[in-house]
């Protein structure tokens, strides 16, 4: 543990170093940065009849200049984009004036740690809730798979098979019920499935006209659902309880009469009640040594996770364009091209990522403490 | 009955059944598009489509040359004892972690932005690498973890020092016996996620950049992707009217008419990621990974 904490602590400082580096040098260079002029472009640019907003122009420009000065046509082409990078540039400069866009001030400092405690508390709330969701969705499915449930579409082939052999001439209600049953529930699973897989902004623009999509509660929510975050890791954790089910000791715990029944709420099963608790404890069931090993298994992905997942509300304030959020005005600065402000929010993002890794290498050398000798080091 | 044979072991094969599932599915929308969708925004579909896959084709080659390369190579270093090259370089691999993919593509999309006005790279073919080489450097890892995770495991094998003892060389133990014969599908497996990660990371940044930062670079002709279609102000307005259905449930067959664009290009992303899940899913099962 010390080794892997020296690690995290030495990045933080080498990293942290070089933002502030590259900060004071973007920050003490807008004084000094005006927008310069290539003295090849000027008398283009004084020609007063060109617009150079409009496409047409620049084409008009650009073939004009390859039937005078013919076979230079990779510098004309070189010259119409030094016109375009200097009035972007230039375009910057007035918007930073106009908008009194100076880079970092104190005030700016003080505005973005709002936004940055704000994004941790998004962050937080998420983690929270995928972890939570993650090991729960993996449970109903590993119960599944015991029961020996086949899907929806496989179940309704079934039924209308065994249902044609048995009784090939009639067809009641209660058949007919039954079928659309589970024709509806695999349609919805469909549905759900691609609702799981969906960017955060698919879902957000078919939804922007009914629901506030800026709010808070809105963030968490596509921040757990969209981006095929829960999923992914659910199955992660599914495939650690399918792997550990397989394992020796299990067998031997099933020998030796540990409960091993996976009828929900049945005596001897498994209650729904614990599957949904978020402590989850399965007293008395082999099942509570599996779910155990395969949640210490699934600590090591919690990094990875955490890594996506800031993606995901990177994507989502990004995309949605969730004005007065961290990822919003990052996108904003680099626009402006205050590159100072872009590199201190990265570097914020950054911290928080590096957080994470801490806790969840501590979290895992604790876990190792109690169950395994070896993974103390 | 070889027919009903062959239909069953695909169903057992649920890898090849959602790949299967993936070719049909987006075989028929294209067919569906070819009879109501215009011909000009057709062909931006099918150009989207095209430069997507190609970059994400492109990024699992380069990220497995990658992966490969620097698991391999932090595993020698290590082992040579040679200490500061070893901590150099998985301090960097480190760093690279430490970054949330989509803000370092982003940081790499706007050096290209300024590559491409500076007019360093110009020719429209030469963009697509460089992308793909920008997002392989944030999802490689992935591969470096499993080619070093898989060293560790068969290090501790007898036929390791079995075949030392032999007089095989090391690199060709590792290279050729530990990673090309017993570790190719796991390192397949990891690709075909590699593919599903991509296209949601450049469709992903594509839509940020087309929709927030379109000033920055509207000037720069970055190729078209199912993400930059997305962010078109008609395709937007097609996914708008997703929601209008939820209060006007009538206007439903409408958007399979009227709203094509935008409902293809959003159903042909998160389609594809989907099977793209199953397909890794089915393939680790199929090969018990």
């Amino acid at each position: 543990m010390r080794k892997k904490l020296l690690e995290h602590i030495s990045s933080i400082i080498l990293v942290s170093a070089i933002f502030l580096v590259l900060i004071y040098h973007f920050h003490s260079g807008y004084r000094q940065v005006q927008t310069r002029q290539d003295a090849r472009i000027a008398p283009y640019l004084a020609l007063d009849f060109i617009d150079y907003d409009d496409p047409l122009h620049k084409a008009l420009l650009k073939e004009s200049l390859n039937i005078f000065q013919p076979g230079q046509e990779p510098a004309h082409e070189a010259l119409i984009r030094a016109i375009e990078a200097y009035r972007a540039a230039q375009i910057a400069a007035l918007t930073r004036q106009q908008r009194n866009l100076q880079g970092l001030s104190f005030s700016k400092l003080g505005q973005l740690s709002g936004m940055y405690v704000n994004f941790i508390l998004v962050y937080l709330i998420v983690m929270l809730l995928t972890y939570y969701g993650v090991q729960t969705l993996a449970v109903l499915r590993f119960i599944r798979l015991q029961q020996n449930r086949e899907s929806y579409l496989a179940e309704l082939a079934s039924f209308l098979q065994r249902r044609f052999r048995d009784q090939p001439k009639t067809l009641h209600l209660r058949d007919l019920r039954r079928a659309a049953a589970l024709l509806g529930k695999a349609l919805l699973k469909g549905l759900l499935y691609l609702v799981l897989f969906s960017p955060a902004y698919v879902i957000a623009y078919s939804f922007k006209t009914r629901f506030d999509t800026d709010s808070i509660f809105f963030m968490v929510l596509l921040g757990v659902i969209s981006n095929g975050l829960l999923i992914t890791y659910a199955q992660k954790f599914f495939t650690f309880l399918v792997a550990e089910s397989r394992k020796g000791y299990v067998q031997t715990a099933i020998v030796k009469n540990l409960e091993n029944r996976y009828n929900l709420n049945a005596a001897g099963g498994v209650s729904l009640g614990r599957v949904l608790n978020f402590r989850k404890r399965f007293p008395g069931h082999v099942f509570q040594h599996i779910f155990i090993n395969a949640r210490y298994q699934y600590l090591a992905t919690i990094k990875e996770q955490a890594s996506f997942l800031i993606t995901g509300l990177v994507i989502i304030e990004m995309a949605l364009n969730i004005q007065g959020h961290l990822c919003y005005e990052l996108m904003q600065n680099i626009l402006y091209r205050q590159y100072d402000i872009v590199l201190t929010i990265i570097l914020g993002i950054f911290l928080v990522v590096k957080g994470t890794e801490l806790a969840s290498d501590y979290w895992q050398y604790l876990e190792a403490r109690r169950y395994d000798n070896e993974g103390m080091g | 009955m070889p027919l009903l044979a062959q239909l069953q072991t695909i169903y057992q094969r649920k890898d090849q059944l959602w790949l299967l599932i993936w070719l049909g599915g987006t075989l028929l929308l294209w067919g569906w598009n070819r009879l109501f969708l215009n011909a000009p925004a057709l062909a931006r579909v099918e150009t989207g489509f095209a430069n997507t896959f190609i970059i994400a084709l492109l990024v699992i080659l380069l990220s497995a040359a990658l992966g490969w390369l620097s698991g391999v190579g932090l595993y020698f270093l290590e082992k040579a004892g040679n200490s500061l090259p070893y901590l150099t370089l998985s301090f960097l691999l480190n760093i690279i972690r430490s970054i949330p993919q989509i803000v370092g593509i982003l940081l790499g999309y706007i050096l290209i932005t300024v590559q491409i006005q500076s007019g360093a790279l110009q020719r429209p073919g030469a963009v697509i690498p460089v992308i793909a080489m920008v997002i392989s450097l944030f999802v490689f890892l992935e591969i470096s973890d499993l080619v070093r995770e898989r060293i560790a495991y068969y290090r501790k094998r007898d036929f390791y020092n079995a075949m030392q003892v032999c007089g095989i060389p090391e690199w060709q133990i590792v290279n050729r016996e530990i990673l090309w014969r017993n570790s190719l599908a796991h390192l397949f497996n990891k690709l075909i996620s590699i593919f599903g990660v991509t296209i949601f990371l450049l469709c992903s940044i594509d839509f940020i950049i087309s929709v927030g930062l379109s000033g920055n670079v509207s000037s720069v002709n970055l190729p078209a992707t199912l993400g930059s279609l997305l962010a078109k102000i008609d395709s937007k307005q097609d996914i708008l009217a997703i929601g209008h259905v939820l209060t006007h449930p009538g206007y439903l067959p409408r958007l399979f008419f009227e709203h094509l664009q935008g409902i293809t290009v959003a159903f042909l992303i998160v389609f594809t990621l989907l099977c793209i899940y199953k397909i890794a899913n089915g393939f680790a099962r199929r090969h018990e990974l």
